[in-house]
């Protein structure tokens, strides 16, 4: 019996499945710990309204995603009347010194109507006598009143400036959509506005998701500018080429906390280098030197270029390995069936390399789409949140502010985006293989 | 009219002579091998043709016409790679007309060529298929049908059967023959395949460190060797060697080897007593007994020419119908083949005897035929 159990125990210790359980254990400990417990506590805190110094976090469902309070219609570019000459349309914006507001009862509400230059318009309907006046004196009085030439003859609009008219609050859909036909009497252009409490209705969540597109979409389509090329270049052979490759990598493996303090200085409003250079070089005059941080046309083109300084050796590196990939015959017999060197990109070289260069896209995409460390140092979001991206907000708003529920929420918006991008980017590879 | 012609042509990779000024004459519509060992120089010769190497120095004309400074593209050329070169993201289709499409044939023409040479080749069937999705075999005859869309006036093959397994390289054999004997064009191949070379080509080129050591159909350079490493490369399995002496004594001239064989010789022509020789026979012409050979009684007393030469079997290698024995001879080791004979025993010593009307002399020291 003894001898039996003995063979069993080396037996248990001859098979290597236990073995692998061992050894992979502390992989799995860790990624419960760090990686899991986080997701799913991010979950929970946001749907709960978990706040800085809250003890008592109650269950609101999904409130800190979508909560909407009410609807506002805004509404520019009032077609106030369609004429057929110019000279008609003239005389009417011409005659609006002269206009004047008139409302009248409809129903339980009241019209507002222009009268201009022998005409009446009937331009709004609003619940109460005075908001109608007062709107309807705005588009008569504030507004920029313009000649436009249509397909038929020409039209007075009037152009609203700066901000649209608002009305509203309707409290659901079914009131907007009335709103939408029944307060506004003219052709114009209508926008609805949602508001609430709720990420989707924060307007610093919309411009950060905007941000974040165009943060990750500018960092990769730069990139793919600069890897093909340097990556055809190191595909030739010449000498100092193997040096050049190792080069190549640094920017890549430098922590990302000490580049970018070397990029913070660069890109400095007062001292930096690149200012200096173009000063010096008299190509730009000391009084107009580039606030990149703080330029808000600026500081989004500043913080793609370091992200695309950090990431493109890895994008020439993946291109460059697909590049070697293709075997020199094949370019070879393009060469014989008739393909200049701009037809065998075209035709050959991109067709072969593009699977690689998607999986690439794909790393890459994720990786800009969830970056923070390179906004962080550089912007920290600024000027006036132009450079907030979902993570940069997420933390100003979890950390920061002390919303750990809605910064929660910011931040697990991340997954269903990059889960549609990725499923796009690998449905792409799939039908390529 | 495609014929090609190579006029002293060279090329050098710095010092390195890969093909040191050879002349060379395709004739139109010919089938012609270039074989050698590998780095030989018939690659680089061929890839000089196509215009995918410079050359170093000297001139080739295809069809009259000087091609050398000329790009791949302008030689009227077509070629076949070894490893067929297909583009994998296209399709059969696509691949077969990439080269159509780039010089800007009309649509109709292209599809109507395509679908001939698919065809011929029997691959209408795979034609929108991409080239991972067909057998080695079926991409062979992709890469051959891509080039033969070309309807070039030479089609190059740079070892195009290397990559099949032995049964559908003989098959594949057979095919390419059979598509030169009906499409006409003029045919350069390069091989190191012996066999091939011998069964596929109308004129061989065999080619050895750079040179051309011999140039013939595959009669004459199976039966006229010019010089001791034709002798060699053509024959499976290769011919033997045996260094030797000329001697003189009363009957007149014999072959004196090592280990104290003494041969008859029945050429009177091959120099005097005391020249240094290498005798050349092929493993066919060692017989177990004498006089096998189906020759009529009379032409076999005439040229009865065999010597008796005692070996000892080391290893029989039977092949079904034909046997190949490694034996040791006081000469050194040869091969021999023939019938399978009980008396064929690893380890058993017997009589050979070497048939002295089929052997051939080499110079000892110019290793050239004699």
């Amino acid at each position: 019996m003894a001898d039996d159990a003995g063979t069993r125990r080396l037996r248990l210790l001859d098979r290597e499945a236990p073995l692998g359980y061992v050894l992979v254990l502390p992989a799995v400990v860790y990624l419960a710990l760090f990686i899991a417990y986080p997701f799913f506590m991010s979950i929970y805190l946001s749907l709960t309204d978990a706040q800085a110094g809250n003890r008592k976090w109650t269950f609101v469902g999904s409130k800190n995603y979508s909560k909407v309070e009410n609807y506002q219609i805004l509404a520019s570019d009032f077609v106030l009347a369609s004429v057929p000459t110019e000279a008609e349309a003239s005389a009417l914006v011409a005659a609006r010194g002269e206009g004047k507001v008139v409302t009248a009862a409809d129903g339980r509400a009241f019209r507002a109507s222009l009268v201009v230059g022998g005409r009446t318009i009937p331009v709004l309907r609003m619940d109460k006598e005075d908001d109608a006046s007062f709107v309807g004196g705005t588009i008569l009085s504030d507004l920029d009143w313009r000649v436009e030439k249509t397909s038929s003859g020409f039209r007075v609009v009037a152009h609203t400036p700066d901000a649209p008219i608002t009305f509203g609050p309707f409290p659901d859909r079914a009131a907007l959509k009335r709103g939408e036909t029944e307060t506004v009497l003219v052709p114009a252009t209508m926008k609805a506005k949602a508001n609430g409490k709720g990420v989707m209705q924060d307007p610093n969540f919309l411009l950060a998701l905007k941000n974040t597109f165009k943060y990750t979409f500018g960092t990769e389509i730069i990139k793919l500018c600069i890897g093909i090329p340097c990556a055809m270049l190191l595909n030739r052979r010449f000498g100092g080429r193997r040096v050049l490759r190792g080069l190549l990598v640094i920017p890549w493996v430098i922590p990302i906390a000490i580049s970018a303090q070397a990029w913070l200085w660069i890109l400095d409003s007062t001292y930096s280098v690149i200012n200096w250079c173009l000063v010096h070089w008299g190509l730009l005059a000391p009084a107009h030197i580039i606030n990149f941080r703080g330029d808000k046309d600026w500081a989004m083109l500043s913080v793609i270029l370091v992200n695309v300084w950090r990431g493109f050796p890895f994008t020439t590196i993946v291109i460059l390995a697909g590049l070697t990939a293709i075997p020199d015959e094949i370019l070879e017999r393009a060469r014989l069936d008739g393909a200049n060197a701009f037809q065998r990109f075209l035709y050959i070289i991109s067709p072969m390399v593009r699977p690689i260069l998607m999986v690439s896209l794909l790393f890459s995409v994720i990786f800009s789409f969830t970056d923070f460390n390179t906004i962080w140092i550089i912007t920290k979001g600024g000027p006036y949140d132009q450079t907030q991206v979902l993570s940069t907000y997420a933390y100003q708003l979890g950390v920061n502010a002390g919303y750990l529920g809605k910064g929660a929420a910011v931040s697990l918006f991340m997954f269903p985006l990059m889960a549609v991008m990725v499923f796009f980017m690998l449905q792409f590879l799939r039908k390529e293989a | 009219m495609a014929d090609v012609i190579l006029e002293k042509v060279e090329k050098r990779f710095g010092d390195v002579r890969a093909v040191a000024g050879i002349d060379l004459k395709v004739r139109d519509q010919e089938f012609l091998i270039l074989v050698g060992p590998s780095g030989c120089g018939k690659t680089t010769t061929l890839r000089m043709i196509a215009g995918l190497e410079d050359v170093t120095s000297g001139d080739i004309r295809i069809g009259g016409r000087s091609v050398t400074h000329l790009a791949p593209r302008d030689r009227d050329i077509a070629m076949v790679f070894q490893s067929y070169a297909l583009y994998p993201h296209m399709t059969v289709g696509r691949n077969m007309a990439f080269s159509l499409r780039l010089r800007g044939m009309p649509k109709k023409e292209i599809d109507e060529r395509v679908r001939q040479v698919a065809e011929i080749l029997g691959l209408s069937e795979q034609m929108e298929r991409k080239p991972r999705q067909l057998s080695g075999g079926q991409r062979q005859r992709v890469a051959v049908g891509a080039a033969l869309c070309r309807q070039a006036g030479v089609l190059l093959f740079d070892e195009p059967l290397s990559n099949l397994d032995a049964k559908l390289r003989v098959y594949m054999r057979t095919e390419l023959k059979r598509l030169h004997q009906s499409i006409k064009s003029t045919m350069v191949y390069v091989t190191h395949d012996q066999v091939e070379a011998m069964t596929m080509g109308d004129r061989i080129v065999i080619m050895n460190g750079g040179v051309i050591c011999q140039v013939g159909t595959p009669l004459e350079i199976y039966d006229r060797p010019a010089n001791r490493f034709v002798a060699g490369f053509v024959g499976s399995p290769p011919m033997n060697f045996f260094d030797g002496q000329l001697a003189e004594d009363s009957g007149g001239l014999t072959l004196l080897l090592t280990g104290g064989v003494r041969l008859p010789l029945s050429r009177t022509d091959s120099g005097s007593g005391g020249r240094r020789v290498v005798l050349g026979l092929r493993p066919e012409h060692i017989l177990l007994a004498p006089g096998i050979r189906p020759l009529s009684e009379a032409g076999r007393a005439a040229t009865r020419q065999e010597a008796r030469v005692r070996a000892m079997i080391e290893v029989v290698e039977p092949l079904g119908h034909r046997v190949i024995v490694t034996a040791r001879s006081g000469a050194g080791v040869f091969q021999m083949e023939t019938e399978l004979h009980a008396s064929l025993k690893p380890g058993s010593e017997t009589d050979l005897w070497f048939d002295m009307t089929r052997a051939y002399l080499f110079d000892a020291a110019t290793e050239a035929a004699i």
